[in-house]
């Protein structure tokens, strides 16, 4: 599996992201901006309908999938079997519908090095911002 | 109200029977305001235009009618309009009636139309009510400890409460066995902890004069009708707010409560409202549910009816019903489940929780 991206969207307001993209924010009045999210998350809850509505065939698996980043889609997937609640899922859309799919130790754990490497990231910007508040705050005080 | 169950009436006729007996026991043979709740009228009965088709159906064709709905919480929905229009001055006495006639269509068709309350997003991956409820289910066994045995067991309480009900859909008592062996509906939710699928009607007259009982608080609480939108999964915001409403209206709290009534449309949501109520604290409710503590003759009585599990749930009539068995509580009328009760609360969800009601009843004696 590669990680990629499928389209939300983000209130500029609370920063809250939906998938998939909405033109107003379910919290506040206000046009969201598109934005992306990785395709990659964990299982929040799932269950398996034994007599699904007209259109689907039995047994059906839906989970609701929390993405990397906060936004939550519901999706169908092959089967439940070894899945848990937290358990890591990667998500594919064909045809605008959404599946989740266990992830394997390779995809795994290049996910870990992917997320080591966004906090490594994160914790350099905030190391940079503290220095440039600790330099303004030098500067005025010598104004 | 009238027998819940499978009826061979039509819905106005069901309405009319309810609200005929409302009139008679409240001595009042023409109220100056009709509020209306159902929720899928169109869907299975093919008409519409309810307030006016019940109004000229009761005789009343010239008292001023509306059509209220939340889903399935429509009942309180109507009852709030009453209470608005009467609070206001605009009207002295309401009669509010609210009722459905789903039996007659199979039952994926059923809940199909039931299905038409959720997200139309999340829809269309097949979810519907049970699916949720087994999402839901699911995460609160994981999230809060909330086992198998404690969601049956509300079923086997409500059952024997059901069996003292004349008018219940259900009126025999189940094993907790019978509970846990039932078929998977949507894992782990098995048939008998879902709720049946009930015709019925049931109605209650609302006035400006003191009587008997009164209602002392009545709260609505909303959340996002998109499931994936909400932060929390294993417990209601939508009761929270709704109780806490209430509660600032009446001047009380929870510990005043001595009966209620809560919407178990899935059994493992009467453990999780007692607790968004307040009724029970944060994880104990199951546990009291296990140890007697909410059946009929325990510290707490919840669902004497039956509940929607046992008593049956006509989706706009049963907001309604909760109250009617609170009232019949209230004043000392309910014959063979009769409690010892002063305040009364009833919580009515609507749609998977996205249109929420909690109404405290306060006998005057």
């Amino acid at each position: 599996m590669i990680v990629h991206t499928l389209p939300a969207s983000r209130c500029p307001r609370c920063h809250r992201l939906v998938v998939p993209p909405a033109r107003l924010c379910p919290d506040h009045p206000v046009t969201m901006e598109a934005a992306t999210v990785p395709n990659v998350g964990e299982v929040v809850s799932f269950t398996t309908l034994h007599s699904p509505p007209e259109g689907f065939k039995a047994p059906l698996h839906i989970a609701l999938v929390e993405l990397d980043g906060g936004a939550r889609l519901f999706c169908h997937g092959e089967e439940t079997r070894g899945i848990k609640i937290g358990s890591s899922v990667g998500v594919e859309s064909v045809d605008h519908v959404f599946y989740f799919s266990h992830m394997g130790f390779a995809d795994r754990a290049r996910l870990f090095w992917r997320r080591a490497g966004a906090s490594g990231e994160k914790v350099a910007s905030i190391t940079k911002s503290v220095v440039q508040g600790i330099w303004r705050g030098r500067s005025r005080g010598d104004s | 109200m009238t027998r819940f169950g499978r009826r061979d009436e039509t819905l106005p006729d069901l309405m009319a029977e309810a609200a005929l007996s409302a009139l008679a026991d409240a001595m009042i043979e023409e109220p100056d305001g009709l509020v209306v709740a159902a929720m899928n009228p169109e869907e299975f009965t093919g008409a519409g235009n309810y307030g006016s088709l019940i109004n000229t159906h009761l005789g009343l064709s010239h008292v001023p009618a509306l059509r209220v709905e939340t889903a399935t919480s429509s009942g309180v929905a109507a009852v709030y309009s009453a209470f608005a229009s009467i609070a206001s001055g605009l009207h002295k006495t309401v009669l509010v009636v609210g009722g459905e006639k789903m039996s007659h269509m199979p039952t994926p068709r059923v809940s199909e139309i039931i299905g038409r309350s959720i997200d139309p997003h999340e829809r269309s991956y097949g979810t519907t009510m049970p699916a949720l409820a087994g999402l839901i289910t699911r995460a609160a066994m994981q999230r809060r400890g909330l086992t198998l045995k404690e969601i049956s067991q509300v079923a086997v309480k409500n059952h024997a409460n059901g069996a003292r009900n004349p008018l219940a859909h259900f009126q025999e008592a189940v094993t907790l066995e019978a509970v846990m062996d039932s078929r998977l509906v949507a894992d782990p939710l098995r048939l008998f902890h879902c709720c049946p699928i009930s015709d019925g009607a049931a109605a209650i007259v609302m006035t400006a004069e003191p009587a008997e009982v009164r209602i002392a608080g009545i709260g609505q609480g909303t959340d996002t009708i998109a499931m994936r939108y909400r932060n929390d999964l294993t417990a209601f915001v939508a009761t929270q707010t709704a109780a806490q409403v209430a509660y600032r209206m009446a001047g009380f709290g929870p510990e005043r409560v001595e009966v209620a009534e809560i919407h178990d449309a899935f059994t493992p949501f009467e453990i999780i409202s007692l607790e968004d109520t307040g009724l029970i604290p944060p994880g104990k409710a199951g546990r009291a549910t296990l140890e007697g503590e909410t059946a009929l003759d325990g510290r707490l009585p919840i669902n004497t009816s039956g509940g929607l599990k046992a008593r049956g749930h006509p989706l706009a009539g049963t907001g309604i019903a909760q109250l009617v068995e609170l009232c019949w509580q209230l004043r000392g009328m309910a014959a063979g489940r009769q409690v010892q009760a002063r305040v009364g609360l009833a919580q009515s969800i609507g749609g998977l929780a996205t249109n929420n009601w909690v109404t405290l009843l306060e006998a005057r004696r």
